[in-house]
């Protein structure tokens, strides 16, 4: 369960990161078609709050929160680590993340 | 502006000056996150993964025929899923002197292993860098200087949203640092000043005594006492009866908390007809467990005291537990091994940083500044892992076995300081070469481990026994990534040489 929240943090951090114009022509080609920044914010707020429920589901109130915060925080290095040495991962990482996400849930 | 400069300055010097400590501070303690399974991997009576069968009451037996001293107190701890085995320590009363011993699982009797310092080595390095209550001090110092950096460097970058993202590597050489600073201390930034307030907290007691020294004229115990809700009661003088079963007390215990583990159980002058039990909860469920400890009489097994542990204590037990990552198992551990390694990576992009400013300017004085750093930043995992070499080197039988580990580590470290000052001048080939033993030293490990143990790493993986296989699989990721970036420093000459100045404040 706690891949896939890690997979939820990890969207949010790209959501988040394509409201950055910087960042964005990295990613996306040129001529892609995203909703604004507030709506890509709001996705991400979504994202980050599911991961924190699934902390919660699995975890408790307590550590599962604690567990989240840590989550959260690493998902952001590995997007930047991603994003300054293998920008062209990025992308392919949030369904790969999620689909480990799955089978762990699976199994 | 005029706060923002002001705060540049105490962020710059308050940061740099305490920085050397505090990576030896949260490497050791990043370390001691998985002690436990250090100790496992140190000790190879543990390695097939035995759980003890003996009883409390063996262990108090082994106590009562090989110590003749009169005890102030004794305590054990019994087998758990980290350290399934018994685990006792005793404080003489006339000297003061602690002493511990851990017993081998495999045996029937209670039989000592060969002493050791295991992983708690590293956790005790974290707190009090082994030398006791000044060590706590300086400590907790260099804690608050970590908590004024913190909050001192988020008022003093200044585009903490919209560099949040952004790392360069392939700036020049103080963009790149500061990048890499800035993101380890701004993503990790909820870790680090959690971690860095909670770890101060824990021994608020001592770091500010004023009030309760007042308030309790000086009986500092009465006070502790009293906020912790624990049992004490004066020495009679007397002999004690014949002491009642610990086992039977355990087993009482777990009745009176209706199920729930056993952790550590204490007898305090065992020697005297006062003797008091204490058997205290183990609850890894929480993160502050409370410390719920019932008190029995040694001599008649009544129940004395069931511990009432006061708010304030409680929320003191919170936070000290979120700072000791012992709840939540394998999976917070390694997050926060993972954020601990962040807070490495921080204070040495800070670090450089500082030198790559400096450099700049032409300052002289700066290779003293690397040579520091080599000595800390490559000294302190280097002589950790000569340690590991020690503990599987040194004979089982040899007297004072765990001091001659701790002058393995001293020594080791000293001789990397003084490597990385003859050859300060030489930064670039110094860092390759300290790579390189790096990675010979973590290679070799596994491979010493299974010439000296039957706990190799495909025994290990055969059993199914991850916990252990993992040290030696960590040891093994370590290796080839020093060896990897030694490489890379070797091939990158020509491309460093064009990038001229810029890669020269990298390297170090």
């Amino acid at each position: 369960m706690l891949l896939l929240a890690f997979a939820l943090a990890y969207l949010g951090m790209v959501l988040l990161c394509l409201t950055m114009n910087r960042h964005r022509g990295v990613l996306l080609r040129a001529d892609a078609r995203l909703p604004g920044a507030t709506i890509l914010r709001l996705l991400a707020a979504g994202c980050f709050g599911i991961a924190l429920w699934q902390g919660i589901a699995s975890q408790g109130g307590e550590i599962g929160t604690v567990v989240w915060f840590g989550l959260v925080m690493l998902s952001a290095l590995l997007l930047v680590l991603l994003l300054a040495w293998r920008a062209h991962w990025v992308l392919p990482a949030v369904p790969v993340l999620a689909l480990g996400g799955l089978l762990q849930g699976v199994s | 502006m005029k706060l923002r400069q002001s705060m540049a300055g105490l962020h710059t010097w308050g940061g740099l000056l305490p920085s050397w400590l505090l990576f030896v501070i949260i490497f050791a303690g990043t370390v001691a996150c998985f002690d436990k399974e250090l100790t496992r991997w140190m000790r190879p009576a543990l390695h097939d993964g035995v759980v003890s069968s003996l009883g409390a009451d063996d262990v108090r037996g082994w106590l009562q025929q090989n110590v003749s001293e009169e005890l102030h107190a004794f305590w054990m701890h019994g087998p758990t899923e980290r350290e399934p085995y018994w685990r006792l320590g005793w404080e003489v009363d006339a000297t003061k002197t602690i002493h511990n011993v851990a017993f081998d699982p495999r045996s029937a009797q209670a039989e000592p292993m060969a002493e050791t310092v295991g992983g708690e080595f590293f956790f005790k390095l974290h707190y009090n860098l082994h030398a006791g209550d000044i060590g706590m001090y300086i400590v907790g110092l260099a804690g608050m200087f970590m908590l004024v950096a913190l909050v001192s460097g988020v008022i003093i970058h200044r585009r903490i949203f919209k560099d949040f993202f952004t790392l360069r590597p392939k700036a020049n050489g103080q963009r790149a640092w500061l990048d890499a600073h800035n993101l380890f201390g701004v993503v990790g930034f909820p870790f680090h000043l959690v971690l860095a307030y909670t770890g101060v907290a824990i021994f608020v007691a001592s770091y500010m005594p004023a009030a309760a020294q007042v308030s309790y004229s000086g009986n500092v115990m009465q006070y502790f006492g009293e906020v912790m809700g624990s049992f004490e009661r004066e020495e009679v003088g007397q002999p004690p009866p014949a002491p009642v079963s610990l086992d039977a007390l355990i087993v009482e215990s777990q009745r009176q908390w209706g199920g729930g583990e056993a952790g550590w159980v204490s007898v305090h002058h065992p020697d005297d007809a006062s003797a008091v039990v204490d058997v205290r909860r183990r609850d890894r469920s929480r993160i502050g467990s409370p410390q719920d400890t019932l008190s029995y009489d040694a001599g008649t097994g009544e129940l004395l005291n069931r511990q009432d542990a006061s708010t304030g204590y409680r929320a003191y037990l919170w936070l000290a537990g979120l700072h000791m990552a012992q709840f939540g198992g394998t999976l917070v551990r390694l997050l926060y091994l993972l954020m601990g390694l962040a807070g490495c990576a921080m204070l040495v992009g800070g670090l450089q940083v500082w030198l790559a400013k400096r450099e700049q300017r032409g300052d002289a004085s700066v290779v003293w500044v690397r040579a520091l750093n080599a000595s800390v930043f490559a000294g302190l995992p280097l002589a950790s892992l000569a340690l590991l070499w020690g503990n599987r080197l040194i004979p089982a039988g040899f007297a004072e076995r765990a001091v001659a580990e701790g002058w393995v580590f001293a020594g080791a470290w000293l001789l990397v300081a003084l490597w990385s000052v003859l050859r300060r001048q030489q930064g670039r080939r110094l860092l390759r070469e300290q790579l390189l033993l790096g990675a010979v030293l973590a290679l070799g490990l596994p491979i010493i481990n299974a010439l000296t143990s039957d706990g190799h790493l495909i025994a290990s993986l055969g059993r199914g026994d991850w916990v252990l296989a993992s040290v030696d699989l960590f040891l093994m990721v370590a290796g080839l990534v020093c060896a990897a970036s030694a490489w890379r420093l070797n091939t990158t000459p020509a491309a460093a040489a064009a990038r001229g100045r810029a890669a020269r404040i990298q390297e170090a």
